[in-house]
């Protein structure tokens, strides 16, 4: 098992072997989880660089009360993703290719273990490709209505409610 | 639920709310301990769902980048890649801007470099630099900028393979600016220039320290 804590209190004093052994540990989930937001691999590198570099720095203020460590290390570089799209503009829009990954990308799931997936096939399908689409892909509540050809409202709505419900089941 | 903190929280995390929302969060992040718990639980809550994105290797070149990064002492915001790319969503912003300068304030000389200095985060423009040769540049204020008493602009650039942003000295909120840039190397395409803020006598450090106020890249003009 790697210690991800253990791991970034080297980083923290300074040890650059340890930010190298989480590197090797997890640069290509980090990558993937980038690059289904930004769509864009050298973007998607990009922003991976960046989140090593900020928990490089930021490793001295990280704080094990608040989460696991290896949340903090995806959490870093999802929002980090999150910013840049939402921020200034998405290189690739959303297109006929994207609208082909996606399609062979179904979630698949219903084979994973872990509560916030068991509480997300309570949702009903739509719902539960909203919280999806949102999470795993960053789209915003436009682009959701777009692909699922639904009115923003109900989108908007659809997600509220499946937070709350989500919140609810994981209690 | 109806608690409308964990309702941002809930929303910030899943990704869906606006960029404005996302920077006003992650501003309160830092004091308030309540939405602070509050997205923790949520990161937590979602954290599983990164496992439904599909690994990809990274490129090779990628460690090197981090490890000579890592190597210089401090990191500083302009070898961050995701900063510069952004300043490319500031290039249509930049054009449109110009052409309306263009239409409504035929310049006295022909500029041969003009810049849009845009805010970092809402990308309003909010100052104009024209150069009408390589070695001068002016830089006209868009409308007054609020700046607080204890602080001042401070006007900087730094061009492609620079080491670092260099000092063109401090700027008063709403007043045109002429600053001549003899003892640097030629205006270059791509150049960039930013405002910020930082002690009333200019950073201590020779670089800039304080938060960007306004940021853009040279344009050649034909």
């Amino acid at each position: 098992m790697f210690d991800y804590e253990a791991c970034l209190q080297a980083c923290a004093r300074g040890d650059q072997r340890a930010l190298r052994q989480l590197y090797e540990q997890e640069s290509s989930h980090l990558l993937g989880v980038a690059l289904r937001i930004a769509r864009d691999k050298s973007l998607a590198e990009d922003i991976v660089h960046d989140a090593f570099i900020k928990i490089w720095r930021g490793a001295s203020s990280f704080d094990p009360s608040r989460g696991s460590a290896r949340g903090w290390v995806f959490s870093v570089t999802r929002h980090l993703a999150l910013n840049v799209v939402r921020n200034h503009y998405r290189e690739v829009p959303l297109g006929d290719e994207h609208e082909q990954v996606a399609a062979t990308e179904t979630f698949e799931f219903s084979a994973r273990s872990g509560q916030v997936h068991t509480c997300l096939e309570q949702l009903d399908p739509a719902r539960r490709t909203c919280i999806l689409h949102a999470y795993v892909d960053g789209y915003s509540h436009s682009e959701i209505a777009q692909k699922l050809d639904t009115p923003l409202g109900t989108v908007k709505a659809w997600i509220k409610r499946s937070l709350a419900a989500l919140r609810e089941c994981m209690a | 639920m109806n608690d409308p903190l964990d309702e941002l929280a809930s929303e910030y995390v899943l990704g869906t709310l606006p960029g404005e929302q996302r920077a006003d969060v992650e501003q309160r992040l830092k004091h308030d301990a309540e939405l602070r718990a509050a997205v923790d639980a949520w990161e937590q809550r979602l954290l599983p769902l990164t496992a439904l994105a599909e690994p990809v290797p990274p490129s090779s070149e990628l460690w090197r980048r981090i490890e000579r990064n890592i190597a210089t002492a401090r990191t500083h915001w302009w070898d961050l890649l995701a900063v510069w790319r952004g300043l490319a969503g500031a290039g249509l912003l930049t054009t449109l801007v110009l052409a309306g300068l263009l239409l409504t304030r035929p310049p006295t000389a022909d500029p041969s470099f003009v810049v849009v200095l845009v805010a970092p985060q809402s990308q309003a423009p909010g100052w104009v630099i024209q150069a009408s040769h390589d070695q001068q540049i002016q830089l006209i204020p868009l409308g007054v900028m609020e700046v607080p008493s204890d602080k001042a602009l401070q006007f900087w650039t730094k061009g492609d393979g620079w080491q670092g942003p260099v000092s063109l000295g401090l700027v008063k909120p709403g007043q045109t600016l002429s600053v001549p840039l003899d003892k640097l190397p030629p205006l270059t395409q791509n150049q960039l220039f930013e405002l910020t803020l930082e002690d009333p006598r200019g950073s201590p450090t020779g670089k800039p320290t304080g938060p960007i106020q306004a940021i853009g890249r040279a344009v050649k003009v034909l």
